[in-house]
């Protein structure tokens, strides 16, 4: 019995088979040409569900710790205003939030393209180079900076100068990741909220001999954040619900 | 008339897959048989064939308690796709020589 139903089950994926390969000799050479274009524009690059979230949470996260750190630096005076930069290792709270939220849109997601791929590791890419710049300072305090044995040579001076030099940096690498994200899915406001980044990191660049430059560094990197991933963040999300899914 | 095109490519859902394939780095199975407009059993049997033929890397995983099966070109694919649309080009009024 379990044989013969076997049986029947194989004819059927013959005939099926059959079927349609009989409907293969009928496709002409612009049907073939239709289909191609048809099955690629399927596969387009829009911005996945749920994407919004990710420059939602880095969005505040960075608002939120730079605008604590501008109001501590204006409350706190004298040496110990430095411990308020403190407040920047809140930001390894983001790490397991996104995680989370990484591995809810890899569950939804049911096409992968190439665009896609490419934009994560541009991701990675900024990631890792904020890593090595702030990894890049912490050991040249340690190990490069001593080294200068001139007379008169003031150490901390130097460090701190080198950390005045991290949020322009900083602004320029969210420019370049934020710009090409914007244009790779033709998503204008985080093309323009790289714009801004970059013209806020020239505008920080110009500013570092000013007495209050660490406030001002705080207050761009809330604005820039706000612009760059908390606007287009909010945009995508209500882009998505007027969205209507794909085949 | 057809016979410099590669028969396995020159069938409609077979070349439905190759064709979102070419433009995708993977994608599920459940979103080509959405794409395709074509039924599970139909959708397996083409894979298949193009796994067979090496154009096509099929793998087979969980989501949870859910089996998932993810689809990949592979370079062969990639070059048969490339000389299947060369040949229809020469097909195609004003673009042959």
């Amino acid at each position: 019995m379990q044989n013969y139903l076997v049986y029947i089950i194989n004819l059927f994926i013959i005939a099926t088979n059959l079927k349609f390969n009989t409907m293969e000799t009928s496709l002409s050479e612009k049907e073939s040409l239709d289909l191609i274009r048809q099955m690629i524009s399927t596969a387009k690059n829009n911005l996945q569900q749920g994407m919004g979230n990710i420059f939602l949470l880095w969005g505040y996260l960075v608002a939120g710790i730079s605008l604590g750190t501008f109001i501590l630096l204006l409350v706190i005076t004298g040496e110990a205003r430095y411990y308020a930069f403190f407040l920047w290792s809140l930001m390894a709270l983001g790490a397991p939030v996104h995680y989370r939220l990484i591995r809810r849109l890899e569950r939804n997601r049911d096409v992968t393209t190439y665009v896609e791929k490419i934009m994560a590791w541009v991701w990675i890419a900024f990631s890792g180079s904020i890593v090595t710049l702030i990894a890049g300072i912490i050991l040249s305090a340690f190990f490069v900076i001593p080294l200068f044995t001139d007379v008169g040579t003031n150490h901390d001076a130097i460090i701190w100068f080198q950390w005045l030099f991290l949020p322009p940096a900083m602004l320029c690498l969210y420019g370049l990741a934020l710009f090409v994200s914007g244009k790779a899915y033709g998503f204008r406001p985080l093309a323009a909220g790289g714009v801004i980044c970059w013209v806020a990191s020239l505008i920080l660049l110009a500013c570092l001999h000013l007495p209050r430059t660490q406030e001002i560094q705080q207050a761009m990197l809330c604005l820039c954040a706000t612009a760059g991933f908390i606007i287009p963040g909010h945009l995508l999300n209500r882009k998505e619900q007027n969205h209507v899914p794909g085949p | 008339m057809y016979q410099d095109l590669n028969p396995l490519l020159h069938s409609r859902l077979r070349l439905a897959i190759m064709s979102i394939l070419i433009s995708s780095h993977e994608a599920d199975f459940v979103f080509l048989r959405k794409a395709t407009n074509s039924s599970a059993g139909n959708l397996s049997i083409q894979i298949e064939k193009l796994r067979e033929a090496g154009y096509l890397i099929a793998e087979k995983s969980f989501q949870g308690k859910m089996p998932r099966t993810t689809c990949r070109i592979t370079s062969a694919g990639i070059s048969a796709f490339e000389q299947y649309v060369e040949v229809l080009r020469q097909y195609l009024p004003g673009e042959r020589g």
